[in-house]
């Protein structure tokens, strides 16, 4: 590649664990940043841990934890051994960004707060990205994304109207929130290369989501409705929905947002009777009786195969799409265009993909080099490279269990 | 107080794919400037709309998420706007849209035409599934986006069809992907001198809300399916939302060490409050959420079930944070609204709307960041409302502006 990466020669260090905080780090990584990891075997990443079992003790085979971390670098450091935070300390006299996720009284307590470093490092820019933020009289409430999703809306918003909230799939607080902490630390580097300061970026992860929210809390604070989950129906589009295709759990989906798609979809269909139906040329009218548009569409997309659906509807304008597994996803073809996927070799997983961003520079591309580390994994390179430690400094270290 | 991105100029040509995108910007600071076709945005008119009527003035989306920003009206398809575009291009650091494949060539937006002439310009395109590739002329709402970006098959209940959420999450991790690496490219252009293309995927970006699980499936070749309110761990199913008295709670049972204080404490309260629970007084110290048998996991589920049954989400919550217990509350917006933290943190902004005689509570911001303005701006621009203002800037007087106008330009 001619050009550097957009982040090359930045430096990144990196507390805490979970998805959040991680991920964040990944828009830096990726683009060419170096990213030591401070870890602790005493008190591992929970990520390290999610698929430990009776039959699986290793701290390395976690596939959660490596498919989020890879392009970075890992040191084990006992911080509550006074030599280990010294050497903490010296890293963060090293890097240009600071990242984590703890809850706020944790950096407090080793001193790596912002008050406590910034005295001596104006121009750090550090990212803290815990559940509920640095402030307030929950900041110190612990939590994963599971809550993160409950607290902000997004189960309340995903379900049927009938049935109890589900929430998406996975934890949107993770995958919102470190898509929010990038763009802030990003704009406070670029404030940094003309001003020279540095910023405390203080991201609670609920915040994000219901920041994305926005609409939905106006519609109340504005307009007293509290707006409920509906299944996949739209208030403003009719159909709009996933139907049922031939083979077992196949699904397409369809949506018409104006009369004019409408049009096109029943001309689609071959015209059946039941769906030139004038009443339902307008929403209003299609509205006051989908249950029967979806029981008419759905009787249609039952003799075919997903895929097929939307390639017709598409050929003919309309929004409609497949409802894709995760095998399926492997064999997407834009997504395969895109090189979503990029597949790695782990010393313990062995050969595995990781995802790309969603974004793709075209001058600067991002790349994925190296697979998520192993616990400790660059100690002897971080400690000798980057802090200059002589070989026996570093022996007796470990012997004595700080490099941990 | 100064934002981050003081003296950055972005134009912004987004539909509501992109919208946040220009928020966030502005939020850190950036000149948003949004260009609208005259007579406003086709968006202003689709979605909610706060009042009985279908006012563009006060579509609910662009109240929210065009606040903060300016607003000038401008046809970039025809040719004398597309030359006035090019003229504002000139004083812009970058340039986000959102547009449809047709209306990109109508306008010779794409690209290679706006870098051959703006060479230091970033532009930023938020599409359902990126700019090249064979899907790259397809429709996508959200629903077709987060169907094929692999989350909806692992979202509903397992007898109905598969489930999107009912507000478009795709829409907003593109236009956080997309402020993202706008933002990159802008960094990347400070060693460089030169802008670059960002191209969004809306389906990619949302690739990453399933958390690994389409790459985990590269190593054991499982689809996972969906099952409701219950998370699939190891061989058994485990419920993470909770019916309680008066809604619903998050509550999980998986989770590794960090939550075993949490387990404990837990089954600690329910002995105090008299719950028969024999499966809670277990030895925690051998305790792994992946070594469960579905009849350990029920044997656990049913009496928490009854306890939280019994209690409304606020006693649950507050117990839960005296307690140290990863337990929340399932808001909806009037929760949302009226929550303690936020209030604290002063998370909503009373922003004051002279122009259309109305005051708004909405979110503030979504990072804060002391000594630094993070909060928004101000209301959302009414349609042309900074026409005046924007085309003098590029040295267009009031006469020539109202003559653009009469042709239908500005």
């Amino acid at each position: 590649m001619s050009t550097d990466r957009a982040f090359e020669g930045l430096k990144v260090l990196e507390f805490g664990g979970g998805a959040a905080g991680p991920i964040a780090v990944r828009h830096l990584a990726d683009h060419g940043a170096t990213v030591i990891r401070v870890e602790s075997r005493e008190r591992p990443d929970f990520l390290r841990l999610l698929a430990q079992s009776a039959h699986n003790r290793d701290l390395d085979n976690a596939p959660f934890f490596t498919m989020l971390n890879c392009n970075k670098l890992s040191v084990a450091l006992n911080l509550n051994d006074p030599r280990g935070l010294a050497l903490a300390r010296r890293l963060v006299d090293w890097c240009d960004v600071l990242a984590e996720n703890f809850a706020p009284r944790a950096m407090r307590k080793w001193g790596l707060d912002w008050e406590s470093l910034s005295a001596t490092r104006p121009d750090l820019v550090m990212v803290s990205t815990c559940l509920m933020g640095q402030t307030g009289p929950r900041k110190d409430y612990p939590g994963f994304g599971g809550q993160g999703s409950a607290i902000s809306g997004f189960n309340f918003l995903t379900g049927w109207p009938d049935r109890e909230a589900i929430g998406q799939h996975g934890t949107i607080t993770d995958s919102l929130a470190p898509r929010f902490a990038a763009a802030a630390v990003v704009a406070a580097l670029l404030r940094r290369k003309r001003t020279g300061c540095g910023a405390h970026i203080d991201v609670a992860q609920t915040e994000t989501a219901a920041y994305a929210l926005s609409g939905w809390l106006l519609e109340w604070t504005a307009g007293g409705e509290v707006v409920g989950r509906d299944g996949n129906r739209s208030r403003f589009a009719v159909p709009h929905g996933a139907f049922p295709c031939r083979g077992e759990d196949r699904w397409c989906t369809i949506a018409c947002h104006d009369d004019a798609d409408w049009q096109r979809l029943v001309e689609a269909m071959g015209s059946p009777s039941w769906a030139t139906e004038p009443g339902f040329a307008t929403l209003a009218g299609r509205k006051a009786d989908e249950d029967a548009i979806e029981a008419g569409l759905a009787a249609w997309t039952r003799g075919l195969d997903a895929e097929d659906v939307f390639r017709r509807l598409q050929a003919s304008g309309i929004d409609a799409g497949l409802v894709e597994t995760c095998a399926d996803l492997h064999e997407d073809a834009q997504l395969r265009h895109r090189g979503h996927f990029r597949w790695l070799r782990h010393a313990v997983l062995g050969e595995h993909p990781v995802e790309k961003l969603g974004y793709e520079l075209s001058d600067t591309p991002a790349s994925i080099d190296r697979p998520g580390p192993r616990l400790g994994e660059h100690g002897d390179f971080v400690y000798r490279e980057i802090l200059g430690l002589a070989d026996d400094e570093i022996a007796s270290l470990a012997r004595e269990g700080v490099l941990r | 107080m100064e934002g981050l991105l003081e003296g950055f100029r972005v134009l912004d040509i987004c539909d509501e794919r992109g919208l946040l995108c220009g928020r966030m910007l502005a939020d850190l600071g950036a000149d948003v400037i949004r260009i609208e076709p005259p007579g406003g945005s086709d968006l202003r008119r689709r979605g909610a709309h706060l009042g009985a009527g279908e006012d563009p003035e006060l579509s609910v989306d662009w109240l929210a998420c065009a606040a903060g920003t300016r607003g000038i009206t401008l046809d970039v398809t025809h040719p004398r706007g597309r030359g006035i575009l090019d003229r504002l291009c000139e004083g812009a650091d970058a340039l986000v849209e959102s547009c449809d494949p047709d209306f990109l060539q109508a306008a010779c937006l794409d690209y290679a035409r706006l870098a051959a002439r703006h060479p230091r310009l970033v532009v930023c395109s938020i599409s359902p599934f990126g700019r090249s590739g064979p899907y790259a002329g397809l429709r996508g709402s959200d629903l077709t986006v987060t169907a094929m970006g692999g989350n909806m098959a692992l979202t509903g209940d397992a007898d109905r069809p598969p489930l999107r959420c009912t507000m478009p999450s795709s829409h907003f991790h593109g236009g956080a992907e997309a402020a993202t690496g706008l933002l990159v490219a802008l960094h990347a252009r400070e060693a460089t001198g030169r802008g670059q293309h960002v191209d969004v995927s809306l389906q990619a970006a949302m690739v990453c809300t399933i958390m690994t699980g389409a790459s985990q499936w590269g190593l054991d070749r499982r689809n996972r399916s969906r099952s409701g309110a219950l998370y699939v761990v190891g061989t058994t199913r485990q419920r993470e939302v909770w019916p309680c008295r008066d809604g619903f709670v998050s509550y999980a049972l998986r989770g590794g060490p960090a939550r075993l204080p949490g387990l404990v404490a837990i089954a600690r309260w329910m002995a105090e409050e008299g719950i028969d629970a024999p499966a809670w007084q277990r030895d925690w110290k051998t305790y792994n959420h992946n070594d469960l048998s579905q009849a350990e996991v029920d044997a656990l589920s049913e009496p928490l079930q009854r306890f939280f049954c019994g209690k409304t989400m606020r006693d649950l919550f507050d117990g839960a944070v005296v307690r140290n217990i990863m337990l929340a509350p399932v808001n909806d917006s009037r929760e949302i609204a009226e929550s303690e933290q936020l209030a604290a943190r002063g998370f909503f902004a009373d922003v004051h709307d002279a122009g259309r005689g109305i005051d708004l509570r909405m979110p503030a911001r979504f990072a804060r960041i002391p000594g630094v303005d993070t909060d928004v701006r101000g209301p959302a621009p009414r349609i042309g409302e900074h026409n005046r203002e924007v085309y003098a800037g590029i040295g267009i007087d009031g006469s020539e502006l109202a003559a653009l106008a009469a042709e239908g330009v500005a």
